[in-house]
């Protein structure tokens, strides 16, 4: 049943999307650094005022969540119609495709790092077995993409669990250093083994094709020619998605809270009966497997793989996508790391300060808002309170 | 003869060279409360850590319900029904009162990371269940907890603390209850209303076992069936509450040999 007004608010709704989307759209467009500064000022301009002016942001957050089912719709169509918008330059659409495969590696990281306060350097690490996995069976074995996909997520997994064990016998710092470690010795492995192609890393990885269809060909759809990365940005759309899906599914699960109530207190949370143990390394298999499904992408995408794609820098890039997304809030994450993928790109003139603003987010988040942009929402359950 | 709830033999833990608990043989049966007292630093909770299976002992045996529970890890031993409170009231602070409560019946759920992901219904009926019984639990102690049980408990005041604690050790419906100081820092009101819930969780579940840390001793004496008591680590004294406030021993721990003379 359609309530009186409805039409109205929906047409809001959609409009303030589309809008979103223009401005959006207009941003990634721009090429002078002044207009693409002055955007980026008025986005934050935009995003102080949201949080500032309490009344207009609730009545939105009432108007969004009424109209759940046609924002999301919304949304997705949007999403979907990007490389139409960016059809003329391949660039942007890859960095589309950087964003959703960083998306992942935050949104697997966020398992450890959000929800369970284990500080995991090692995201690289599981990236980088995941792509090798899947390129050296694709290469030498013609093991097909969508085979490798699962494969290396496995192996990556399995990567994971051997990492957790000697983890499980540190804390705190000591076991980010243990992670950092495990991340320093995948890359030097990478580099002195012969069979990985050691540091000219592993050439000619055939692209996925899907029903006769190779990733590599352009889209032709409705007249528009669409470039080659458009596949991967549906790919990795569809990826995202179904991450999203997992992430929040165990977040709002038994699993999920037990993460959460080691994070708050692992000694309180042992007395509750929790075997703390299993339950971490739980969390760096999953995280692991997320990584080895997003390095067969990129290794598919790119077609070339070295070492220095999976070097330690790799990780801590993700882990300041989770700081700054927020704390175990899977939006949060994937906004982080599309900022943090975008912005830099749409930066490149000042390419050598990268790393600092990197350094630059982390200090500034842990100083002025630990939890991240979008912080964690205490759960809800569907059940009435008896009174 | 049925085996006893809890019982310790010569139980032992040394810190290098001091003997925190030394050599205490202590029982508590069903449906028993067990005061445990002492002078501050007298090994009252790490006691309760041996019991609990966070420190392991030196020397001596924990045997729960006939078994040997010595060298099992924490969490095994909470999963056997060992439930406590802590001294300084270990909350989930960011987590909702609910949330606190729900994690204290995880030995009771089941469902893995892969129900999680694939069958989503189990989950959501064993989370129905399990909100239903927790917010019986928080009704019991109050209804106001139960209404607000969406709040973060670190906007709890401390007596609401101590409550959601206690409900969060029911929740796993434990067959010996450990409560490490739950009066402290509470005022006497709180401390009367504390007294009442210790009462209604003993009318519930009248089997349950109750070791009670306490230096509040109208609490003691209320509460408590039989009082042991515990000076530099080891047994000085056990008997009811009106035996152990005569003992000169015990007089002697707290208040000091002169003094004790002096008052005498």
């Amino acid at each position: 049943m359609i309530e009186p007004g409805a039409i109205g608010k929906g047409i809001l709704v959609l409009a303030i999307e589309v809008a979103l989307y223009l401005l959006l759209v207009v941003f990634m467009l721009a090429n002078a650094t002044l207009s693409i500064a002055a955007f980026l000022l008025g986005f934050i301009v935009l995003g102080i005022l949201f949080t500032k002016w309490k009344k207009a942001n609730q009545q939105l957050t009432t108007l969004f969540k009424e109209m759940r089912g046609l924002a999301v719709a919304g949304f997705v169509v949007l999403l979907l119609t990007l490389p139409f918008a960016f059809s003329k330059s391949p660039y942007l659409i890859h960095i589309c495709v950087m964003a959703g495969l960083y998306a992942i590696l935050a949104l697997g990281l966020n398992f450890q790092l959000g929800s369970t306060n284990v500080v995991n350097f090692a995201t690289a690490a599981s990236y980088g077995i995941g792509a090798y996995t899947s390129a050296l069976l694709a290469v030498h074995f013609h093991v097909s993409f969508w085979l490798g996909l699962v494969i290396s997520g496995c192996v990556a997994s399995l990567f994971g669990l051997i990492l957790g064990i000697p983890c499980m016998k540190t804390k705190d710092y000591y076991l980010s250093l243990v992670t950092i470690a495990f991340g320093l010795i995948v890359y030097v492995l990478l580099i002195n083994f012969s069979w990985t192609g050691g540091p000219n890393g592993v050439p000619n990885i055939p692209p996925p094709s899907l029903l006769g269809h190779s990733f590599r060909e352009p889209i032709r759809l409705l007249g528009f020619v669409l470039p080659g990365q458009s596949n991967f940005f549906y790919l990795t759309v569809a990826l995202v998605a179904g991450a999203l899906l997992v992430a929040h599914r165990l977040h709002q699960s038994r699993v999920g809270l037990t993460w959460n109530a080691i994070r708050e207190d692992e000694i309180a949370a042992r007395c509750q009966g929790i075997d703390v143990t299993w339950y971490k390394i739980l969390a760096f298999c999953i995280d692991a497997f997320f990584g080895g499904v997003t390095g067969t992408v990129y290794a598919h995408y790119i077609g070339f793989i070295s070492p220095e794609n999976f070097a330690f820098i790799v990780s801590v890039v993700v882990v300041t996508m989770v700081i700054l997304g927020g704390m175990d809030n899977v939006f949060g994450v994937i906004i982080g790391a599309v900022l943090l993928t975008v912005l830099p790109e749409k930066f490149r003139a000042f390419e050598d300060f990268r790393l600092l603003m990197y350094g630059i987010v982390v200090v500034a988040m842990l100083m002025f808002r630990p939890q991240g942009l979008f912080p964690q929402k205490l759960r809800a359950y569907r059940i009435s309170i008896p009174r | 003869m049925m085996a006893r709830l809890l019982e310790t033999k010569a139980l032992t833990i040394r810190f290098g060279g001091l003997a925190a608990v030394n050599n205490v043989d202590f029982w508590v049966d069903r449906g028993e409360a067990v005061g445990l007292i002492g002078p501050n630093g007298s090994g009252k909770t790490t006691f309760f850590n041996l019991l609990t299976g966070i420190y392991k002992p030196t020397a001596g045996e924990i045997h729960y319900l006939g078994e040997n529970v010595v060298g099992l890890p924490a969490f095994r031993i909470a999963q056997k029904g060992i439930a406590r409170t802590f001294q300084n009231n270990r909350l989930f602070l960011n987590l909702s009162v609910l949330d606190n409560v729900l994690v204290g019946m995880h030995s009771q759920q089941h469902s893995t990371w892969f129900d999680a992901i694939f069958r989503r219904q189990a989950v959501t009926r064993e989370f129905h269940v399990g909100v239903e019984k927790c917010l019986g639990l928080l009704g019991l102690f109050s209804q106001e907890l139960a209404n607000d049980c969406y709040k973060r408990a670190a906007d709890l005041p401390q007596a609401d603390r101590r409550k959601v604690e206690i409900c969060r050790a029911l929740a796993s419906d434990p067959k010996l209850l450990l409560l490490d100081e739950p009066s402290a820092g509470m005022s006497p009101e709180e401390t009367d209303e504390l007294m009442k819930d210790i009462r209604r969780v003993r009318d519930r579940m009248r089997e349950i076992g109750i070791i009670l840390i306490e230096h509040d001793m109208m609490v003691i004496r209320e509460v408590a069936q039989r009082v042991v008591v515990l000076n530099y680590g080891r047994k000085i004294a056990e008997g009811t509450f009106r035996e152990i406030s005569t003992n000169e021993e015990v007089l002697e721990a707290y208040l000091g040999r002169e003094e004790a003379s002096a008052a005498a």
